[in-house]
């Protein structure tokens, strides 16, 4: 195997195709467990709770390892690249700040979480050859969030955690009246 | 009482102002969620679902199944003019859609397109008009045997019809089944699979990993590829429409064939995906023009097209009678029905007779009322992609958020979207399919009531499920579809039969 086309590989996808294998098998055994906790016999009801996902697990654990199987027989067909090191990078580049967005949902509220991952992604974008102006980024993030509260919150009442700033706008709000 | 007479009476119901107003509402979302990456029909009404809850069951489903129809025409405008397929469905129509746009016959293609979708739809909504009561009355005779050899029936066509190594498919799919069990046991009560994790009571919703799965996992696809949206450019005036209008009736043993594979697609569940690459490559082994595909020939977008939506609107038909939905979005829209407190299956017809035949009646209106919105905002929904992706994706991935956690008011649901997010991209990149996976999570439940039912009666015996002839047939047939790639293999290699491998594996580019 040559070393040189092997420079952007980031890994093989007989790896992850492994790993993927490895971890639904895990999922099948934990399923497995947690039916066997429950009772997988027959009960005097007929069939205990756990009876029917036990099998699920088994078959769900089982043709894991069957694929685990197939991927290592077919290991040498399998050793090109899963993904190129610049596109993976890119990958993590949106998913990482979606982690953090997630991450960050419960303490700021939705909205003010929602605004920011908005600006950010608008501002990381400067590189391109017109880059957005302040006033496009904090239209398009706080038109985004308006509307999302328009439609989600006032119109088809279901009700988003503000957050500590829906609190503070609400208390804000009661001391002006 | 005659279908004829309650489809009138269905369209007493929704012809109305609010009504027509939904299914505009429903096909402009629908269009939209069509055109955007990382959106599309099956996480377009995912995300729709919660706002649903306080409508009636009737508007609720016209604003649902109208946002699919819409979700099924916009999948055509990005294939035709991007060349990129908005839907998986609409994959085939991009080999010639494209071409026939790059030489300037963009609006040729896309009317060819949405009225050939049109009429493709229309067929599958007579199938279901004429068809779906016959089905119900039919399956008032089944019991819980019969019901779980249905949903076997369904399950084992998934795992041996797929273009998905079969492996694959039955991890995908059982991992939806260990999901619909977590929560509340519904016949004894107790809580399975939560290992005392008090968040995990409540059980994971399919929503949620439709999200996740199909919005999250699509975005980091399309940010992989680094998808650069370079469009042809399209104004489809009156003269064009006419003009293609006057030639489509020679196309029409295409149409009638294309028609015929949709509904078979439609109604087992082998899906839109199928039924529009089956129909394409179908058309062109027998066209005149046979050359040309592939090349920009209209043919090739009216074939898959055709079938697109017919197996689209006959995927309903299975939903509704038995409860068993023909694609990933029929059954979001299944769990949808089940939350507003309807049960899908024989019943429906005799207890909710007024939203049975409300929603076939909007499926007549709602394509037409389909065909004229996307004829007229084209133009609109193909610049709405010329939006620069660091604007649309960050909004794309605000609304999944909201939409995952508006399901229970939960930021459990958002982090679990993001998992699913990631084992979505995964999924793709390694050829799992993520339909089964759907299916059994909204299905499983039900499929584990008839199983636990059927073991009831019969003691623990599995024969009961060769029983009589009727479950017995369908047990088999399962049996027999499920192992269908070792039979029909098995069986070439008795007759030495390999004339039309070599054809096949050209047609599936």
């Amino acid at each position: 195997m040559s070393h040189s086309t092997n420079s952007s590989k980031l890994v093989g996808t007989r790896w992850v195709e492994l790993g993927l294998t490895l971890f639904t098998a895990a999922i099948g055994a934990v399923v497995m467990l947690g039916s066997v906790e429950q009772g997988i016999g027959w009960g005097d009801a007929g069939p205990e709770p756990g009876y029917f996902p036990f099998y699920i697990g088994l078959l769900l654990s089982v043709a894991s390892l069957a694929n685990s199987l197939l991927t290592l027989l077919r290991w040498q067909a399998l050793s090109v690249a899963f993904v190129s090191r610049a596109a993976f990078a890119q990958v993590l580049s949106v998913f990482i700040p979606i982690a953090l967005f997630v991450a960050a949902m419960p303490f700021t509220g939705i909205y003010l979480a929602s605004a920011l991952f908005i600006a950010w992604f608008m501002w990381r974008d400067r590189v391109r050859t017109k880059p957005y102006g302040k006033w496009m980024i904090g239209g398009v993030s706080l038109g985004a969030v308006t509307a999302s509260y328009l439609i989600f919150a006032l119109w088809f009442k279901v009700p988003l955690d503000a957050g500590p700033v829906g609190d503070w706008l609400a208390m804000a709000g009661s001391s002006l009246k | 009482m005659s279908e004829f007479d309650s489809l009138l009476q269905g369209m007493n119901l929704i012809l109305t102002p609010g009504h027509i107003g939904l299914m505009v509402v429903g096909v402009l979302l629908g269009i939209l969620v069509g055109v955007l990456p990382g959106l599309g029909a099956p996480n377009g009404v995912a995300l729709l679902l919660p706002l649903t809850f306080t409508m009636a069951p009737v508007s609720a489903i016209i604003l649902l199944s109208c946002m699919y129809w819409g979700a099924l025409f916009g999948g055509s405008i990005t294939s035709i003019l991007f060349n990129i397929p908005g839907e998986p469905s609409s994959v085939a129509t991009t080999f010639d859609g494209y071409p026939m746009a790059r030489e300037g016959r963009a609006a040729e293609a896309l009317t060819a397109a949405f009225s050939s979708a049109l009429i493709g739809a229309l067929c599958g909504v007579l199938l279901l008009t004429f068809l779906s009561t016959r089905i119900a009355e039919f399956a008032m005779s089944f019991s819980s045997p019969e019901f779980f050899a249905v949903y076997l029936l369904a399950f084992c066509t998934f795992i041996g019809m797929s273009k998905n190594p079969p492996l694959k498919t039955v991890v995908a799919m059982m991992i939806g089944f260990a999901m619909a069990a977590v929560g509340m046991d519904t016949v004894s009560g107790n809580l399975r699979l939560t290992f005392d994790q008090p968040i995990l009571m409540t059980g994971i919703s399919f929503e949620v990993a439709v999200i996740g799965l199909f919005g999250i996992g699509e975005i980091l696809c399309t940010v992989e590829e680094g998808l650069v949206f370079r469009g042809e450019h399209a104004r489809i005036t009156p003269m064009v429409i006419l003009r293609t209008w006057a030639r489509l009736p020679r196309y029409w043993l295409t149409i009638v064939r294309s028609t015929l594979v949709g509904c078979w697609m439609g109604i087992t569940p082998g899906g839109p995906t199928a039924a529009s690459f089956m129909s394409y490559s179908l058309a062109r082994r027998f066209s005149k023009n046979r050359d040309n595909f592939g090349k920009g020939e209209v043919e090739g977008v009216i074939a898959p097209e055709t079938a697109d939506h017919a197996a689209g609107t006959s995927a309903l038909l299975p939903m509704l009678t038995l409860g068993i939905p023909g694609s990933a979005t029929a059954a979001v829209m299944l769990g949808g029905l089940m939350i507003w407190g309807l049960h899908p299956g024989p019943t429906l017809f005799v207890e909710q007779h007024d939203f049975v035949w409300g929603l076939i009646a909007s499926m007549y209106l709602g394509n037409v009322v389909s065909l004229i919105v996307v004829l007229a905002t084209v133009p609109l929904f193909a610049s709405i992609l010329r939006i620069p992706f660091s604007i649309i994706a960050p909004i794309i991935i605000m609304i999944c958020a909201i939409g995952a956690y508006s399901v229970h008011n939960a930021f459990f649901d958002v982090v679990l979207m993001l998992g699913f997010g990631a084992l979505g991209y995964l999924f793709k990149k390694l050829g799992y399919p993520i339909a089964p996976l759907v299916l059994a999570a909204v299905l499983g439940d039900k499929a584990e009531d008839a199983f636990r039912q059927s073991m009831l009666f019969s003691d623990g015996q599995l024969a009961i499920f060769w029983s009589n002839p009727l479950v017995g047939s369908l047990t088999s047939a399962a049996l027999a579809i499920l192992f269908w790639p070792l039979l029909s293999r098995g069986l070439r290699g008795l007759l030495g039969w390999r004339g039309r491998h070599p054809a096949k594996a050209k047609s599936a580019p």
